[in-house]
């Protein structure tokens, strides 16, 4: 029975009571609390972003784009804990996961399991949440965050562990009764834990922000924290310069990074104040708590002390046996892992000699734009890049920097959709870069888009042009009867069943119509115009 | 409680009355239970009659024990907690049976939850054993009423008391051997992970394993056989290339016996061990004479007889007690009144500041006294403090017991062949022949005695034989040795033997199904030639 022997092995691991501190960081002094050293400690829960949930197969609602979904909709009997139902784990979760764990330069288990946490909540139909306790999926990583004008430093990642998602409950206080919307109950959650390697309300925002983007880089979690796809307890202590660490406090369920920040920023002053107002100030401490945040007054408040701590009754699920990941498996994850967001910084750096202002702004153009659900790859989103790269290359043929762009960020965005969404075909795009970095205006990119005349006269791949006798269609179809007319030799080279010499026919189609013509569509017209009869022109 | 059954009772007839037109099969086997049930208890739910559906098993009468899913009929685990419940899906060994033409006839009594020996704790009322011993003079109506064995009781009676073909039950530490053995019926509770769990109401999900009562063994095996699929559903499922090494091992072993029983006598060649440790000093003398003559009619159809020793036996009831009551703790944990079942709204004026307290009403109210009294067991079992001295060392318990078997049994364990004996053919055995249960079938408590105080150690002992095999997750079936009529005619009834059934189990190692039920058929054979 090897659960016994990896039990026995973790409980005697873990250490419980005694907190043993190395401290990897070098003190420096902080004006708004000089003397005293601020601990902090992040674990985030991100929402992974499959489309399905951890155990039960059931859509995940992160799927559905309307935030007023119908509650209770998305829901399964596993997720509404019937009883003779039984949890499957989707595999597709364990794999972002993964991906996490890589992007975290973690140790990897090749054994983890599941265990039960157990208590009684509405938001909660089992009665216990799925998580791994004993044994998590990696261990071990860490993350490098870069704080403006200073040397870059890591953090240690502790472990990651998947679990459920609960429930959403909403109290009416009217009615004073609780809704409770299973939507969200047995969605896949990664659980990042951070070793207490933070120092200030500065720092922990900005490993926040870095796991965002890690996130998002490799397609586990949308990472929102507005939209409660990423969301933080945070675990604070201060202790005065040389002493031992004080005791911590959590404050639980952050949902935006300023208000993490405001959090830590009042337990500092809170926890600060009860040390110095004591007599004694070698055994005086901070009483252990776990604290919520109010977002009106920007305070934090006691939610139950240490003594009312829940005892979880942790307990390996009986269900779900071992999660046993083979190399290959892992491999073939960090052989197809998308480009992390350091090594894209590095990348622009080097090819483009960029600033880290600019590297900035381009990344936040980027992100999030690339992984789709269940990390598969946006095969229609190959716009945003090429789009960001032609920027910087006219810049610099220009002899601009990135901060003289007169284009923002929105009509860059705008630019790419166009594209995407295939308004403009890719050629027409680079052109109307071109033109707006030349002529700079207020005026949106849809709108010169028009003005300059440049929408696509793509026929069958624009899937927003469906009615073939639209205008442009006739347009199209004007030019490529022209050019069939001026080339008679190469017509009839193709109906002799020389088939290459169509491209020639219509390099000058696309010629004429000044790059606004996409190619496969144009081929397959003039093809069907010179051999497919004239019948349905 | 008699309220309850004459009600259902007057229920039945009317049923019967208004389905007596259909003069089909279906229609005869619900008669049999319009006739019997009142005085067994056995069925809790009676499906009306379907049309035939063709297949294998078309119109052969299922009964479904009530812990098990199925959609449009109720499954209430016998629990005030779920009287009402109806699942929106059918359990996958109830599709199984379904799509096979099988006629689901009805929702079969149970302890609560699963959890009980007796069949006494369930909110439907006890079960009646069915058995009539014709030496009492008295009509059957007026029979000595005695337990049908728990928690499969009302599977065990369906059957015993020809109501069905073949029930489905399930065994978490013997529900399906003890209830058979004393309802003289066979119960096979298969290797864990053959047959789905989809659907089945989770007691202790390491445990809990579905199984098959008829009234003999080829019975059994054609409907084991049509339940023992791979279910993608169910996590624990084993896979199609591990049944298939298993069954190859077994084939190997029946090859070679069916080799040498051509002409031998049908047991020739094969090695049966006796555990010592289950001859306990609770084993009543009316169950060890008839066991010890049947041991002896084994050795002479050629069987070798193999004293062994499983040194760990004495541990694993109560490493068996912490165990399923941890995972019944958790399992149970969803009952609260929110989503499905029962709920009882707090009185005005209480506290509801806690989740906890609001469920306490309706946790307080839906579950009976045995499963409380388990779930706070387990509950502890599992708290910080108590994790490593219970849980953890009944974990240590288990292995040792699992070990126990790996050490005299022939055929390697698929899930650890290391842990193999290294000298088979001296000192193995290829499957183990044990007395199913301490005694024959106890009486019903009365109304004088209290329920809750009978339910005691008493009830708890009588476990010992069955759960070792459970914790190993080993097939266990139980065959009903010579019934009373027989065993005058043979001149084998000594002042002891009360009359009543007897059963006697065969276990073997993870996978062997196959050839536990082939000795079962043997030992079936036996008592029909009177060997």
């Amino acid at each position: 029975m090897t659960v016994l022997c990896r039990l026995r092995h973790c409980h005697l691991s873990t250490p419980t009571l005694c907190r043993r501190f190395h401290d990897a960081r070098v003190y420096k002094e902080d004006k708004r609390w000089p003397g005293w050293q601020v601990v902090v400690g992040i674990e985030t829960h991100a929402q992974i972003k499959s489309r399905r949930k951890l155990f039960s197969g059931e859509i995940t609602d992160t799927l559905i784009p309307e935030p007023d979904e119908p509650p209770n909709k998305h829901v399964s009997p596993f997720d509404a804990a019937f009883p003779g139902t039984l949890p499957k784990l989707n595999s597709k979760c364990v794999d972002l996961a993964i991906r996490t764990a890589l992007a975290l330069k973690c140790d990897i288990q090749h054994r983890s399991s599941f265990d039960r946490k157990h208590y009684f909540y509405s938001d909660l139909p089992s009665g216990y949440q799925i998580t791994q306790h004993y044994a998590p999926i990696a261990l071990r990583g860490q993350l490098n965050i870069q704080m403006p004008n200073s040397s870059p430093f890591f953090v240690r990642i502790k472990q990651i562990q998947l679990e459920q998602d609960t429930a959403k409950s909403t109290f009416n206080p009217r009615k004073r009764t609780s809704n409770i919307d299973l939507n969200r109950a047995g969605a896949g959650l990664t659980e990042i834990v951070s070793e207490p390697d933070l120092r200030s309300p500065e720092e922990a925002g900005m490993y926040v922000r870095t796991l965002q983007a890690v996130l998002r880089a490799v397609g586990a979690s949308d990472g929102n924290m507005e939209q409660g796809s990423l969301r933080c307890d945070v675990n604070v202590s201060v202790n005065r310069v040389g002493r031992r660490p004080g005791t911590r406090c959590e404050i639980k369920n952050l949902n935006s990074v300023k208000f993490m920040m405001a959090a830590i920023t009042h337990e500092i002053i809170r926890q600060r104040a009860i040390l110095e107002s004591a007599n004694d100030l070698d055994s005086c401490t901070v009483p252990q708590e776990t604290r919520g945040f109010d977002e009106n007054t920007f305070e934090t408040y006691r939610l139950r002390s240490k003594e009312d701590a829940p005892d979880y009754r942790y307990m390996p699920d009986p269900n779900l046996g071992v999660l046993v990941l083979s190399q290959d498996r892992i491999r073939a994850i960090h052989d197809s892992l998308p480009e992390l967001p350091w090594e894209i910084r590095d990348r622009l750096r080097e090819m483009y000699a960029l600033s880290e202002r600019d590297i900035d702004v381009l990344l936040n153009v980027d992100s999030g734009r690339e992984v789709k659900f269940d990390g598969e790859k946006d095969v229609d989103g190959s716009g945003a890049l090429p789009m960001t790269h032609e920027l910087l290359g006219q810049l610099s043929a220009r002899k601009e920097t990135f901060a003289d762009n007169s284009l923002t960020s929105d009509h860059l965005g705008e630019l790419i959709d166009l594209v995407q969404n295939g308004t403009i075909t890719g050629t027409s795009g680079k052109y109307l870069l071109r033109y707006i970095l030349a002529n700079p205006s207020s005026l949106r990119p849809v709108q010169i888009t028009q003005q300059l005349q440049l929408t696509s006269l793509s026929l069958f791949s624009s899937p927003g042009h469906s009615n073939p006798t639209s205008k442009t269609d006739q347009e199209l179809n004007t030019l490529c009867q022209a050019a069939i007319t001026a080339l008679p030799n190469e017509v009839a080279a193709v109906r002799a069943g020389n088939k290459n010499v169509v491209n020639k026919i219509v390099g000058r189609v696309m010629r004429e119509s000044r790059g606004r013509a996409d190619a496969k569509g144009v081929k397959a017209l003039v093809e069907e115009l010179i051999l497919g009869g004239g019948d349905k022109s | 409680m008699r309220g309850d059954v004459t009600r259902k009772w007057t229920l039945l007839r009317h049923l019967n009355s208004k389905y007596r037109t259909y003069s089909t099969e279906t229609g005869k086997w619900r008669q049999v239970i319009a006739e019997k049930n009142g005085s067994v208890n056995a069925f809790v739910h009676i499906t009306p009659p379907q049309p035939i559906e063709d297949g294998p098993l078309a119109g052969i009468p299922i009964a479904i024990k009530d812990n098990i899913a199925t959609a449009g009929s109720p499954t209430t685990c016998s629990s005030a907690m779920l009287q009402n419940f109806v699942s929106p899906f059918d359990a996958t060994v109830v599709k199984l049976l379904r799509k096979a033409g099988a006629d689901i006839i009805g929702k079969t009594n149970c302890d609560e939850f699963g959890m009980g020996s007796l069949n006494v704790h369930s909110v439907h009322g006890p079960v009646v054993n069915p058995f009539h011993s014709y030496s009492s003079g008295t009509t059957w109506l007026d029979r000595e009423k005695r337990s049908a064995g728990g928690s499969s009781g009302g599977s065990a009676a369906a059957v015993a008391a020809g109501m069905c073909v073949a029930a489905l039950g399930t065994d978490t530490g013997g529900s399906i051997r003890l209830p058979a053995s004393y309802c003289g019926i066979v119960g096979f509770k298969p290797s864990y992970g053959l047959v789905s769990r989809w659907g089945v109401v989770s007691f202790a999900d390491s445990l809990d394993c579905v199984a098959v009562m008829a009234a003999n063994v080829s019975d059994a095996k054609r409907i084991f056989n049509f339940i023992s699929v791979y279910d993608e559903k169910d996590p624990t499922a084993a896979t199609d290339d591990v049944r298939q090494m298993a069954s190859n091992s077994v084939q190997e072993g029946l090859h070679q016996l069916r080799r040498k029983t051509r002409t031998g006598t049908s047991l020739d060649g094969i090695r049966i061990g006796i555990p010592q440790e289950y001859f306990p000093s609770e084993l009543s003398p009316t169950i060890l004479g008839p066991v010890r003559r049947a041991i002896l009619s084994l050795k002479s159809q050629g069987a070798t007889i193999v004293p062994v020793t499983l040194p760990s036996t004495s541990y694993a009831l109560s490493a068996y007690y912490v165990l399923a009551s941890a995972e019944a703790s958790s399992n149970l944990a969803r009952y609260d009144g929110i989503q499905y079942g029962n709920r009882v709204v707090p009185p005005h004026g209480a506290d509801l500041r806690k989740t906890s307290r609001i469920y306490a009403y309706t946790r307080s109210a839906g579950f009976g006294h045995e499963v409380q009294k388990r779930i706070l067991l387990g509950t502890y079992a599992l708290t910080a403090d108590a994790f490593d001295n219970y849980f953890l060392q009944a974990q240590r318990v288990r292995q040792l017991v699992k070990n126990d078997f790996n050490s005299v049994f022939s055929i390697p364990d698929y899930y650890s062949p290391s842990s193999h004996a290294k000298d088979p053919l001296e000192t193995t055995v290829d499957v183990l022949v044990h007395p199913s249960s301490i005694r024959t079938a106890p009486p019903l408590p009365t109304a004088k005695t209290d329920l809750n105080e009978d339910a005691g150690l008493d009830a708890y002992v009588q476990d010992v034989l069955t759960v070792p095999a459970s914790l190993a997750r080993l097939p266990a079936l139980n065959v009903p040795i010579h019934d009373y009529t027989e065993r005058k005619v043979q001149g084998q009834v000594d002042e002891l033997d009360d009359g009543w059934p007897i059963g006697i189990s065969v276990v073997g190692q993870w996978g062997t199904d196959e050839l536990v039920l082939e000795v079962g058929e043997a030992l079936e054979e036996l008592r029909v030639s009177g060997g």
